[in-house]
C-alpha cells in the first residue's frame, strides 16, 4: 500500500473527523444534563449554514463575518428551540424526548423546504480555502488544514471553559447530578440555555466547514451528519466531551480508510462496515469508548 | 383467560368486523379500500413495534430493516418464476425455481425477520438505552447497504417489481387478527408479564429471578417476526420494492403511530395505526390549497408533516402515555359500564321513593 | 386540563382536514362545463423534490398555457397536484385518489423509476394513461402495461449516445467507469455504456468499474485508484445524479485527473458549473434531452414563460420534461378528439414528431419510449455549449 496514499486519506479522515467530532460536541454536552438525544441537532446545523449564505450571498460581508453571525443565529435559534419544545419535557422519559426531537427535525426540515425551497445551493468560500498545498504526493488544501485548527482551537477553548470558567462549572455540574445542582443554587435553565447555544454553535462552524468543503447546501443536507454524529457521540460514550471528540475522529478516520483500503468491490459496503465496527465497539465497552456507565435518572 | 361471555363476544366481533370488511369490499372506491388495507398493515407493525418498544421497554430504530427482509424474502418466493428469471437471471438455481403460495411466503418472511433478530439479538440487547437505539440503527442500515448491493438476489438499487398483489382486505385482516391473537396470548402469560416488569424496573426483576436475556430475545424474536410478515404484506401491496422504502423515516413513522397512540397498549397499536394513516390523507386536502370562507390558502407541500410532527410534539408534551396509555380495550368494561349505568338508575329512582 | 387541549387540537386539525376534504379548487368547477382532468404526481417534499419542484412547475406552466388559449378542443384542462412526498405510500396513495376519487383520464409526473412502477401500476389497472415526466428506465413501459409511456429518453439511448461519442468522437478505446451505486438510474446508463462501448472497443476495454453511494460527498479514495490504474483511460464515465456531478467533477480536476469526463442527463444543471469550477470548463461532456442554451424559438420562450412565472431559470432538464408532457398530452388528447383514456392511448402510439423543448417524439413501432435524439453537450467559459446530436441505434 501506498504510504503516500495512506497519509493523503488520513488527512481526508482527520478533516472529516473533525467536522464530526464538532457536531458529536454538541450532541454529547445537551445529552450530559438533559438526558436528552437532540436529533434535531443536524437541522440546527442546517439553519447556522443557510444563516451564513444568506449573509455571504445577499450582504456580501467578509467570510469570517459570516462565520460569526452564523454561529451566532445557530445559537439563538438552539436557545429558542430548547425554551419551546425541549423545556417543558425536561423531566420526561429518554424515549419520549428522543421521538420529540425526531420530530422536530422534521419539522425544521419541512419548514426549510417550505421557506428556501429543496433545490441545492452553491456555497462559495474565498479562494484562498482552496489552495492546495502537495508535500511530495500528499495534497490537502487550506480547507482541510483550517477544518482542522478550528476544531483543535475550539476544543482547546472548551475544555478551558468547562474547567475554569463559573459557567463551565454549572454545566459540569448539571451533567453530574441535576438535582444537586439545582439545590446548590445554579440555575439550571440558565445552564442549558448556554449550553444548547454552544452546541449550536458548533454545529454551524461544522456545517460551514462541510458546505465549504463540498460546496452545495440544501434544507436536508444536516440529516445525515447529524445521524453519524450521533453514532460518533455513543461510539465515544455520550455524555463526555472527549468522547465526543474521539468518537468523532474515529468514525471519521474509519469512513475514509474503509472506503480508501478495502478493495473497490467492498466499498459500497462500507456503512455497513463502520455499524460493524461500532457494534463490536459497543459489545466490548457498552458505554462507549471514553463512556462511564449510564447512570440512571433518579 | 377469558370468560366464556368474553370469547363469545370476540368471535362475535371479528364475526361482525368481516362483515363489514366484506361491504367496504364491494361498495368503496379503490382508493379508500387501499387505506382501509393499509391501517390493517400498519396496525401489525406497530402492535408489533409496541412489544419490543412499549412492553419491553428496547428502544429499536431497525423496525424497517425487519420489514425489508420479510418483504424481499416473500418477495423473491412469490413472484411467478418467468418474471423472476427476467428480473433476476444470476439467482441460484434452487431459488430461482421456488415458488411457493402466498401463506408461505408470509411465514418464511416472518422466519426469516426472526432468524436476523436472533442473530443480532445476543450481542445487541445486552445495551441499553441509547447504545441499543443506535445499535438497532446499525442493524438497518446494514440490512439496506447490503441489500442494495448483493444485485444478483435483489437487483440493488432498481428493487423488484412485479409482486403477485395477492394482497388484499381478507389477507391483511385475517393476519391481523391472528397476530393480536398472538401477541395478547404472549402478553397475558408469564413471559409478558416477565417483560413488563422489564421495562418497569429490570434490576428488580432480575432480583425476582427473571431471566432478562430470554425474555427480551422473546420479545425481539417475536416483534421481528411480526414486522417481517408486515413488512411481506405491505410490499406485495405496493407490488415493488427496493431498498429505499425501507428508511429510518419508515421506522420513525412507525414510531410515530406507536407513541400516538400508546406504547404500552395492543389498543393504541390500533388507535395509533389508525388515526395516523388517515390523518395525513385527510391533510393532503390542505396541502393544494383550499378555499374556506373567502380565503385562499395557496399550496404548501410539506405543510402535513409539518402538522403531524407538531401533533406528536403536542401529544409527548400533553400526554406522553398516547392516547390510549397502558389501558387495553376490553369486553368487561363495557359490561361494569352498563352495570354501573343500572345502580346508578337504581340508587337515584331509589332516592326518589 | 390537558387532556382538553389534547382533544381540542385533535379535534381543529380534523376539522381543517375535512374542511380541505370538501372545498377545494378543483372539485369547484361546475360540471356542466367540459372539463379534463390530469393528475400531477411530483414528489414536491424529500429527496427527489429538487428534481420534482421544477417538473411540477413546467407542468403547470403548459397547463395554464393550454387554458389561456382554451384549452383542449374547447374543454379547460383541470389540474389534481398532489405531494408525492419522495414516499411510496404517499405517492401510491396519491396514484389511487386520483385515479377513484378526482376521477383524472391521465396522471403525469415523477423522476425515479421505482415510484413511477408503483404509482404508474394503479394506473394502469384502471385503464388510466401514465405519462411518466422524468423516470427513464427503458423497461418501465413493458414492467408496467401498455397505458404507461416515458416522456424522456431510455436511459439505454442516452448510455449508447455516450459510449459512442466517446469511442467515435473522442476516439477513445480505454474507459473508466464510477456509478452511483444507490440509484438506479445511474446504474442503468452504466450498464448500458458498458454495454456499448465493449461492443465497440472489445471486452476489456473497460479498465476499472469504480462505485460511489449515493450520500457520497468524498471521492478521494476513488480518484485515488483511478490514478493508480498502470495504463490511464482515454476517456473517464461518471453516471452521477445533478447534485454530484459538480463534486466530482470538481474533485477529480483539483487531484490533476484531465482525462475527458462523460456523464448523463444528470449533468443537465447548474450545479455542474457552479460546484464544479473551473475544472468543468476541461472536457466534460454529457448527454442529455435538449439544450436550454438552443436558440430556437421553442425553447427560449418557454426558458422567458418560465422565468416570469417562477422568477428563475429552468432549474434543470426536468422542468422542461414536465413542460413537454403536459403538451404531448393535449397533443394526444385533441387528436383523439375525446378525453377517453383508450383513445389517449391510441393517440399517442400515432405520436409522430411532436416537437418539444426537449426534441421531438415519437413512439414508434408500438414502444412507448420515445425515439428521441440525444443532444450532446460541453462547458465553456461556464456555458453549457451544444456539441452534437446523436441518434444511436
Amino acid at each position: 500500500m501506498d504510504f503516500n496514499y495512506l497519509l493523503n486519506q488520513l488527512v481526508n479522515g482527520l478533516s472529516l473527523g473533525s467536522v464530526y467530532a464538532l457536531i458529536a460536541i454538541g450532541y454529547s454536552i445537551v445529552y450530559g444534563i438533559l438526558r436528552l438525544i437532540n436529533f434535531a441537532h443536524g437541522d440546527i446545523l442546517m439553519v447556522g449554514v443557510f444563516a451564513g449564505f444568506g449573509v455571504l450571498a445577499v450582504l456580501h460581508a467578509p467570510f469570517v463575518l459570516a462565520i460569526l453571525i452564523a454561529m451566532a443565529i445557530a445559537a439563538l435559534f438552539g436557545v429558542v428551540l430548547e425554551r419551546v419544545a425541549y423545556r417543558p419535557l425536561r423531566y420526561a422519559t429518554e424515549e419520549a424526548t428522543m421521538i420529540t426531537s425526531l420530530a422536530v427535525s422534521i419539522f425544521i426540515e419541512n419548514l426549510g423546504i417550505m421557506t428556501v425551497t429543496a433545490q441545492p445551493r452553491s456555497f462559495k468560500v474565498p479562494a484562498i480555502l482552496n489552495v492546495i498545498h502537495n508535500w511530495g504526493s500528499v495534497s490537502f488544501s487550506n480547507m482541510n488544514l483550517l477544518i482542522i485548527a478550528i476544531t483543535v482551537i475550539l476544543l482547546v477553548v472548551l475544555v478551558f471553559f468547562v474547567t475554569r470558567t463559573d459557567l463551565g462549572i454549572a454545566m459540569r455540574a448539571c451533567a453530574d447530578n441535576l438535582n444537586a445542582a439545582r439545590l446548590m443554587g445554579i440555575n439550571i435553565n440558565v445552564v442549558v440555555s448556554v449550553t444548547f447555544a454552544i452546541g449550536s454553535a458548533l454545529a454551524a462552524i461544522a456545517g460551514l466547514m462541510l458546505a465549504g468543503q463540498y460546496g452545495r447546501i440544501d434544507p436536508l443536507m444536516g440529516f445525515i451528519p447529524g445521524l453519524k454524529a450521533f453514532v460518533a457521540a455513543v461510539l465515544g460514550g455520550i455524555g463526555s466531551i472527549g468522547g465526543a471528540a474521539l468518537g468523532g475522529f474515529v468514525l471519521g478516520m474509519a469512513e475514509i480508510l474503509l472506503v480508501g483500503l478495502l478493495p473497490p468491490a467492498f466499498s459500497p459496503y462500507r456503512d455497513a462496515f463502520v455499524f460493524i465496527i461500532l457494534i463490536l465497539v459497543l459489545l466490548v465497552r457498552p458505554s462507549g469508548l471514553l463512556g462511564t456507565g449510564e447512570r440512571r435518572r433518579s | 383467560m377469558l370468560s366464556r361471555r368474553d370469547k363469545r363476544l370476540t368471535i362475535i366481533g371479528i364475526v361482525v368486523l368481516g362483515i363489514v370488511l366484506f361491504i367496504l369490499n364491494q361498495v368503496m372506491a379503490d382508493y379508500y379500500l387501499r387505506i382501509i388495507n393499509l391501517i390493517g398493515i400498519n396496525i401489525i407493525l406497530v402492535a408489533s413495534l409496541n412489544l419490543t418498544n412499549g412492553f419491553t421497554g428496547i428502544f429499536s430504530m431497525g423496525h424497517a430493516g425487519f420489514m425489508a427482509v420479510g418483504a424481499y424474502t416473500s418477495a423473491l418466493l412469490t413472484i411467478p418464476i418467468t418474471q423472476k428469471a427476467a428480473l433476476l437471471p444470476d439467482l441460484p438455481l434452487w431459488l430461482a425455481n421456488l415458488h411457493v403460495p402466498f401463506v408461505a411466503g408470509l411465514l418464511a418472511a416472518g422466519l426469516m425477520s426472526m432468524l436476523f433478530a436472533l442473530l443480532i439479538g445476543y450481542p445487541v440487547l445486552r445495551l441499553r438505552g441509547h447504545y441499543l437505539a443506535v445499535a438497532t440503527l446499525g442493524f438497518l442500515v446494514i440490512v439496506r447497504v447490503v441489500l442494495t448491493n448483493i444485485e444478483s438476489i435483489t437487483r440493488g438499487a432498481r428493487g423488484i417489481s412485479g409482486l403477485p398483489g395477492v394482497t388484499n382486505s381478507w389477507w391483511i385482516y385475517g393476519t391481523l387478527v391472528i397476530v393480536m391473537y398472538c401477541l395478547w396470548r404472549f402478553i397475558h402469560s408469564s413471559y409478558g408479564r416477565g417483560i413488563m416488569s422489564i421495562r418497569d424496573d429490570d434490576i428488580a426483576a432480575q432480583a425476582l429471578g427473571i431471566n432478562i436475556t430470554t425474555h427480551k430475545m422473546m420479545a425481539f424474536c417475536i416483534g421481528a417476526f411480526f414486522a417481517g410478515v408486515g413488512g411481506a404484506l405491505w410490499g406485495d401491496q405496493m407490488s415493488v420494492i427496493s431498498p429505499n422504502f425501507f428508511s429510518f423515516n419508515q421506522t420513525f413513522t412507525l414510531v410515530e403511530m406507536s407513541v400516538i397512540g400508546g406504547m404500552g397498549s395492543m389498543t393504541g397499536a390500533v388507535v395509533g395505526a389508525a388515526v395516523m394513516t388517515i390523518i395525513p390523507e385527510l391533510l393532503r386536502n390542505l396541502e393544494v390549497g383550499i378555499t374556506i370562507m373567502g380565503m385562499t390558502l395557496p399550496p404548501l407541500y410539506g405543510l402535513s408533516q409539518l402538522i403531524l410532527a407538531a401533533l406528536v410534539v403536542i401529544v409527548i408534551i400533553f400526554r406522553p402515555q398516547g392516547i390510549m396509555g397502558r389501558w387495553e380495550f376490553s369486553w368487561q368494561h363495557f359490561a361494569r359500564e352498563k352495570k354501573k349505568l343500572r345502580l346508578q338508575r337504581q340508587s337515584s329512582s331509589e332516592q326518589e321513593k | 386540563m390537558k387532556k382538553k387541549v389534547v382533544a381540542l387540537l385533535m379535534v381543529l386539525v380534523m376539522a381543517l382536514a375535512i374542511a380541505g376534504c370538501g372545498k377545494s379548487d378543483q372539485s369547484d368547477k361546475s360540471a356542466a362545463s367540459k372539463e379534463i382532468k390530469v393528475g400531477a404526481l411530483f414528489n414536491q417534499t424529500g429527496d427527489q423534490s429538487s428534481l420534482d419542484v421544477p417538473g411540477l412547475n413546467g407542468f403547470k406552466l403548459a397547463v395554464d398555457e393550454i387554458n389561456k388559449k382554451g384549452g383542449i378542443n374547447g374543454s379547460k384542462i383541470t389540474l389534481v397536484a398532489i405531494d408525492g412526498k419522495t414516499d411510496q405510500t404517499a405517492c401510491a396513495n396519491a396514484a389511487s385518489k386520483m385515479v377513484d376519487v378526482d376521477k383524472v383520464v391521465a396522471i403525469s409526473g415523477l423522476a425515479d423509476s421505482n415510484y413511477a412502477l408503483a404509482a404508474g401500476a394503479i394506473a394502469q389497472k384502471n385503464g388510466v394513461v401514465f405519462l411518466t415526466s422524468g423516470a427513464t428506465l427503458p423497461s418501465l413501459p413493458d414492467q408496467v402495461g401498455d397505458h404507461f409511456y416515458l416522456v424522456p429518453f431510455g436511459d439505454n439511448i442516452q448510455a449508447y449516445a455516450g459510449a459512442e461519442f466517446a469511442a467515435k468522437d473522442l476516439k477513445a478505446k480505454t474507459a473508466y467507469m464510477l456509478t452511483d451505486k444507490g440509484m438506479d438510474y445511474t446504474m442503468t446508463l452504466a450498464k448500458y455504456f458498458k454495454e456499448r462501448f465493449t461492443k465497440i472497443n472489445g471486452a476489456d476495454s473497460v479498465l476499472l468499474e469504480d462505485t460511489y453511494q449515493t450520500a457520497d460527498v468524498d471521492f478521494s479514495a476513488q480518484i485515488e485508484r483511478l490514478k493508480g490504474l498502470k495504463v490511464q483511460p482515454d476517456v473517464l464515465y461518471v453516471a452521477s445524479d445533478p447534485s454530484k456531478c459538480g463534486v466530482i467533477v470538481k474533485q477529480m480536476r483539483d487531484r490533476g485527473i484531465t482525462q475527458p469526463i462523460i456523464g448523463g442527463d444528470g449533468y443537465d444543471t447548474p450545479l455542474l458549473v457552479e460546484l464544479g469550477g473551473e475544472g468543468a470548463n476541461h472536457d466534460v461532456y454529457f448527454t442529455t434531452h435538449a439544450s436550454l442554451s438552443n436558440p430556437s424559438d421553442k425553447v427560449q420562450n418557454f426558458v422567458k414563460a418560465y422565468k416570469a412565472t417562477y422568477n428563475s431559470d429552468p432549474e434543470n432538464a426536468f422542468a422542461a420534461l414536465g413542460y413537454d408532457s403536459m403538451y404531448l398530452l393535449a397533443d394526444a388528447i385533441s387528436r383523439a378528439g375525446s378525453s377517453d383514456p383508450a383513445k389517449i392511448v391510441e393517440a399517442l402510439n400515432k405520436t409522430s414528431g411532436f416537437e418539444g423543448v426537449t426534441g421531438k417524439i415519437s413512439y414508434t413501432g408500438g414502444s412507448r419510449v420515445p425515439n428521441k435524439s440525444v443532444t450532446v453537450l460541453t462547458v465553456k467559459e461556464n456555458k453549457f455549449e451544444f456539441v452534437k446530436e446523436v441518434l444511436p441505434e
